[in-house]
């Protein structure tokens, strides 16, 4: 019994401290970690193919007129699963390292996108110009296209 | 390993001891893959076929599921599994029903483990286990208006129907001359918010009355009317906020059996690898809590300090420290590449060397040995009639152990031991955990050189266009609490028709009761509570109603771990006199 706590007591006293100085000392994470989702518009064609696959449906499509589309990203749901960023074919759609993203006001959490595209003569769907046929080659129109 | 042949065997065992018990009220025998069975029995016939299973076969009752079938051939259907573990099979007995409401014979008189199955079914879908001996509502609120069932096709998964707050739940009546003690409805020991009515004489249990529930998130049925296939996995695994990754896993093996999807073997030592993470970690923070319930602070610390490295690994191999949202469909999403190796087997060689210290010191320890031993007994018969899983099951030893007996993932191609214990207390249980936080060590072990032979980056398969509705496919994991099991019937739309889960838990808090033997006292309902590893969350209070006075007082957390810990100084000063 005191041999057991005479045990106890050096396996605490070798361990040390462990406790981190967090917040005051910053402590990144490591590559490969799914943060933050952030958005290059720039890239983004508007196919859907995260709205396709996000499983907390918080990607929202809105096809205001067949040129005209509205993508809005209500992160404060986003579970951070890191499926948008699989399915993207162009890159746009990415999680980085951050994660102090807390915060007390859920709009700071929402990204709103608008795209102003071409649509098809043919299917009706729209595409953002100038390169539709190379676009429409390759895009995951299609629910959970190989990933 | 159990061949193929000792399984035909089986399910030809299976097939005949029913025809002969029932004759033509077999409909129907199907047999997708060697190892399944799925037998149509009329619904009059099917207490008898139970019993040809349960008693004459020697089969483990899993669960039963509820299919509301009406749009697809105008009836409802319920389905009662079980498992033969010794033959790598499992079966389905499915009970077509007609009529609205349908009706069906309850098997619960015959297996006990099946009485809260047989009141969700009833509670969801309408279906009503005539006979049952326990009919009360188990998984609806209280007020829920009468005849809408939530798990029926024609209710929209989010219609919030008015609730009639004047209606109250139908609670046992204590036995003449006891105390209540009410604990709850928000448990330290459990991880769901549930409510223990404990039946006192003195300070002696004598019996005990739950509620749970609720907090029901209603996730069956949003898998199967919102979400599709893949998206489901990261749904499954928020089931449980400490081993999702098995219920994710084991989802997507049911799919992919039913689907007939081969998924790449190094996808399959992935999971297995991540599988058993996931139990390290899950072990090291049962350990941590049970001392902690007992005021053994020190392990709890310790334990939780040995654990960090695990969680930190996990984020480095999968992305996060606990979601780590590394199965869909067809395989896993990320490799585990060479580079990574190295550190996977530092951290592992510094947890086994740090846990092993620890339960050293921890199984010397006269105080907490006495108040593990001999308390929360649960006998191997016990084992059998609850349908407990897990290291509940093998704390009385039971060797029941899906890894083995069925085996999924990777785990036929490595090596490890199922860890029993025949204490049938609070001491085995604990014991087992902590033998099978070594066995897991040695898993991922041979995982990694698994990993170093086969080929990176085959890790999906390739996916049919569409998966083909209407097939079963049932698959069970096992997480540290013991089996998860899931049973899907795959539908159109790109969704499960039904996906039905079990938890350990659903098993093992029902033996809870069991647990109570004659002589319990209120100090060891927590530890005992605690000992079948349901997840454990702040409390608010509890309260104590005294039955004679009807007067009511009120415990708080901290007044209930006193309880528990005054009982531990009491003994350790006995021990040091
Ligand atoms: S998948 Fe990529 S390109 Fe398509 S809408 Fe989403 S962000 Fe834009
Ligand atoms: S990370 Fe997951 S939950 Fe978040 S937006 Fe992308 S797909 Fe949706």
């Amino acid at each position: 019994m005191v041999d057991s706590k005479v045990k106890q007591l050096l396996l605490a006293l070798r361990a040390g401290k462990v406790t981190f100085a967090y917040p005051f000392e910053p402590r990144p994470s490591e590559p490969g970690f799914r943060g933050r989702v952030v958005v290059d518009t720039d890239k983004c064609t508007g196919c859907g193919g995260c709205a396709d696959v996000c499983p907390t449906r918080c990607i929202r499509i809105i096809d205001v007129s067949p040129t005209y589309r509205i993508i809005r990203r209500y992160l404060e749901r986003c579970i951070h699963c890191g499926r948008c960023e699989d399915v993207c074919r162009y890159g746009a759609v990415r999680l980085d390292l951050e994660y102090e993203i807390a915060t007390t006001d859920k709009r700071d959490l929402f990204i709103e996108q608008h795209l102003f595209m071409g649509s098809c003569s043919r299917c009706g769907r729209c595409y953002v110009p100038p390169t539709p046929l190379d676009r429409l080659m390759v895009v995951g129109f299609r629910k959970d296209e190989e990933v | 390993m159990v061949t193929i042949e000792r399984s035909t065997e089986q399910i030809n065992q299976v097939v005949s001891a029913l025809k002969e018990r029932i004759g033509d009220k077999v409909l129907g025998v199907e047999q997708p893959t060697p190892h399944r069975l799925y037998v149509t029995v009329a619904p009059e016939a099917v207490v008898a076929a139970a019993d040809a299973l349960f008693n004459g076969l020697g089969a483990r009752y899993l669960i039963s599921a509820g299919v509301d079938k009406r749009p697809l051939n105008g009836g409802f259907e319920v389905l009662h599994f079980f498992a033969f573990d010794q033959a790598n099979v499992r079966c389905a007995l499915v009970i077509p029903l007609k009529g609205d409401p349908p009706r069906i014979p309850s098997i619960t008189p015959l297996i006990p483990g099946a009485g809260w199955a047989e009141r969700e079914f009833k509670d969801l879908l309408g279906i009503i286990p005539e006979g049952h001996p326990d009919p009360r509502p188990l998984v609806l609120p209280d007020g829920f208006p009468e005849g809408l069932y939530p798990l029926r096709k024609d209710y929209p998964y989010d219609y919030k129907p008015p609730l009639d707050r004047s209606k109250t739940f139908p609670f046992k009546e204590p036995p003449e001359g006891t105390t209540v003690v009410t604990v709850g409805p928000f448990f330290p020991v459990l991880e769901e918010p549930s409510q223990w009515r404990v039946f006192l004489d003195g300070e002696v249990v004598v019996g005990c009355d739950y509620r749970g529930f609720y907090n029901h998130r209603a996730i069956e049925k949003l898998g199967d009317s919102a979400l599709t296939y893949n998206q489901i996995p990261m749904l499954a695994e928020r089931i449980c906020g400490i081993c999702g990754c098995v219920h994710s896993t084991s989802y997507c093996q049911a799919v992919e059996e039913a689907a007939g999807i081969e998924v790449p073997l190094r996808a399959k030592v992935i999971r297995t690898l991540i599988l058993e993470l996931e139990r390290v970690h899950s072990h090291l923070l049962w350990l941590g809590l049970a001392c902690h319930i007992l005021g053994f602070d020190y392990v709890f610390m310790q334990s939780w300090r040995i654990r960090e490295p695990v969680m930190w690994l996990a984020e480095y191999l999968t992305g996060n420290r606990k979601h780590f949202a590394i199965n869909l469909v067809g395989g896993v999403r990320r490799d585990i590449v060479k580079e990574q190796h190295p550190r996977i087997l530092e951290v592992m060689d510094k947890v086994e060397r740090e846990t092993k210290e620890l339960a050293d010191t921890l199984l010397n320890d006269m105080p907490l040995l006495a108040r593990l031993k001999g308390t929360g007994i649960f006998t191997p018969e016990e084992v059998r009639l609850t349908g407990a899983v897990g290291p509940t099951a093998r704390g009385s030893g039971v060797p029941i152990d899906a890894r083995k007996d069925h085996p999924y993932a990777a785990y036929d191609l490595v090596e490890f031991d199922v860890v029993t214990h025949d204490g049938c207390d609070n001491l085995a249980r604990t014991l087992v955990r902590v033998g099978e936080i070594f066995e897991s060590i040695k898993i991922i072990r041979q995982c990694v050189k698994l990993l170093q032979e086969l080929p990176e980056g085959d890790l999906m398969a390739e996916l049919p266009e569409e998966i083909p509705p209407y097939r079963h496919g049932m698959h069970a994991v096992e997480a540290p609490r013991g089996e998860v099991f899931h049973y899907v019937l795959t539908g159109e739309n790109n969704r499960p028709y039904r996906w039905r889960v079990r938890a350990p838990s659903y098993q093992n808090i029902q033996a809870v009761p069991v647990m109570f033997k004659p002589g319990t006292t209120i100090a060891d309902v927590p530890i005992t509570l605690g000992s079948v590893d349901p997840c454990f969350s702040c409390t608010e209070r509890m309260e104590i109603v005294d039955v004679k006075s009807g007067e009511m007082k009120v415990l708080t957390e901290q007044e209930l771990y006193q309880l528990s810990r005054q009982k531990t100084k009491e003994l350790r000063e006995k021990n040091t006199q």
